[in-house]
């Protein structure tokens, strides 16, 4: 129980600015997709498993509450594979680099990189939503 | 002063089992870049769940080229979340045993989610059920 208290204390207590908030996004956006992919892993097996199934989960995914959460799934695989490659080059390439200044700097373009892939990606997925559960823009 | 530092002395480590794991974290990534990330702009964004039934995966499936795809994806893509997983749970977890258990537990269940994957993989879609 004390080294949850303090792993958890540690995670909330320092602050780090850019830096931390990249480590705890990373955790977290990495963490929600494994999750995701152990259920889709199962999802999809239901082709094989049981297809009637398969049909159920599908109507489920088409729902607009599995819609938000398919958006935010695409940032998380977007934001956690652009700081993924960013710690990876650091580390392997240019480990002299790990500073606190080049670390906020190249956060900051993490985030800037994620926006740009999620928000047109996010508008087509928003719309997707909008055609085929409201029927709006012609749908 | 540069003195000193000519006279360190290299020693080799024999790589244990977190130093490769942590390798394998940064090579498969690269590899989990353009896997994933195609994935889900094909299936997400471009074709979108509203147009997914058994048939389009049937489809997608009749090509031998894509069910190696997802084969790649399911192995690499879980291989590096569970590990992943292992490393947050070594955080939280302290002491040799706990760990132990921990780690045969995480690898049991990964054993088991991927052939739960493997089997539909290499079983395809079976159409012939009676829908309806
Ligand atoms: C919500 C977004 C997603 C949708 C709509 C989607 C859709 C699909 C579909 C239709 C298949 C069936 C085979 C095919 O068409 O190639 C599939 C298979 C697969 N997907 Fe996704 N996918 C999504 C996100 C992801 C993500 C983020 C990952 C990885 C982290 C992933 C990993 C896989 C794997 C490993 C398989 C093969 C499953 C098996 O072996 O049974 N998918 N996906
Ligand atoms: C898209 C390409 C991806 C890249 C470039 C990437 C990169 C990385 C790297 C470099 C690490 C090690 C971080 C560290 O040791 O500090 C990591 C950790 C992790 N990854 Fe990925 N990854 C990718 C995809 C995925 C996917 C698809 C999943 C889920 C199935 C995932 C789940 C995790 C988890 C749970 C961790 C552990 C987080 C932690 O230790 O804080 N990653 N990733």
């Amino acid at each position: 129980m004390s080294t949850l208290k303090t792993t958890l204390t540690g995670y909330t207590g320092y602050r780090g600015r850019e830096g931390h908030y990249a480590f705890l996004l990373h955790r977290i956006t990495g963490l929600g997709t494994v999750l995701f992919l152990v259920i889709h892993i199962i999802d999809i097996a239901l082709v094989y498993l049981s297809p009637k199934g398969f049909l159920d989960v599908v109507a489920l995914y088409q729902t607009t509450l599995f819609g938000i959460g398919e958006i935010a799934l695409v940032f998380c695989v977007f934001f956690h594979g652009i700081n993924g490659l960013r710690i990876a080059y650091f580390d392997m390439f240019k480990p002299a680099n790990w500073s606190i200044e080049t670390e906020r700097n190249s956060t900051r373009i993490t985030l800037i990189a994620t926006l740009i892939l999620w928000l047109p990606a996010t508008f087509f997925m928003a719309r997707n939503i909008l055609i085929h559960n409201y029927g709006l823009f012609g749908g | 002063m540069t003195a000193t530092s000519e006279q360190i002395r290299r020693v080799k480590v024999r790589p244990n089992y977190d130093h490769v794991a942590w390798k394998w974290m940064r090579y498969s990534a690269l590899l989990l870049i353009p896997l994933v990330w195609f994935h889900v702009i094909l299936q997400d964004v471009i074709v979108g769940v509203h147009t997914m039934d058994l048939d389009y995966v049937a489809q997608r499936w009749a090509n031998i080229g894509w069910r190696v795809y997802d084969a790649l994806l399911l192995g690499f893509a879980m291989a590096h979340g569970m590990n992943g997983v292992r490393q947050v749970a070594n955080d939280f977890i302290k002491g040799e045993r706990a760990r132990t258990i921990m780690s045969w537990a995480l690898f049991i269940f990964w054993l088991a989610i991927t052939a739960i994957g493997a089997a539909a993989l290499i079983g395809g879609v079976r159409q012939d059920f009676p829908l309806n």
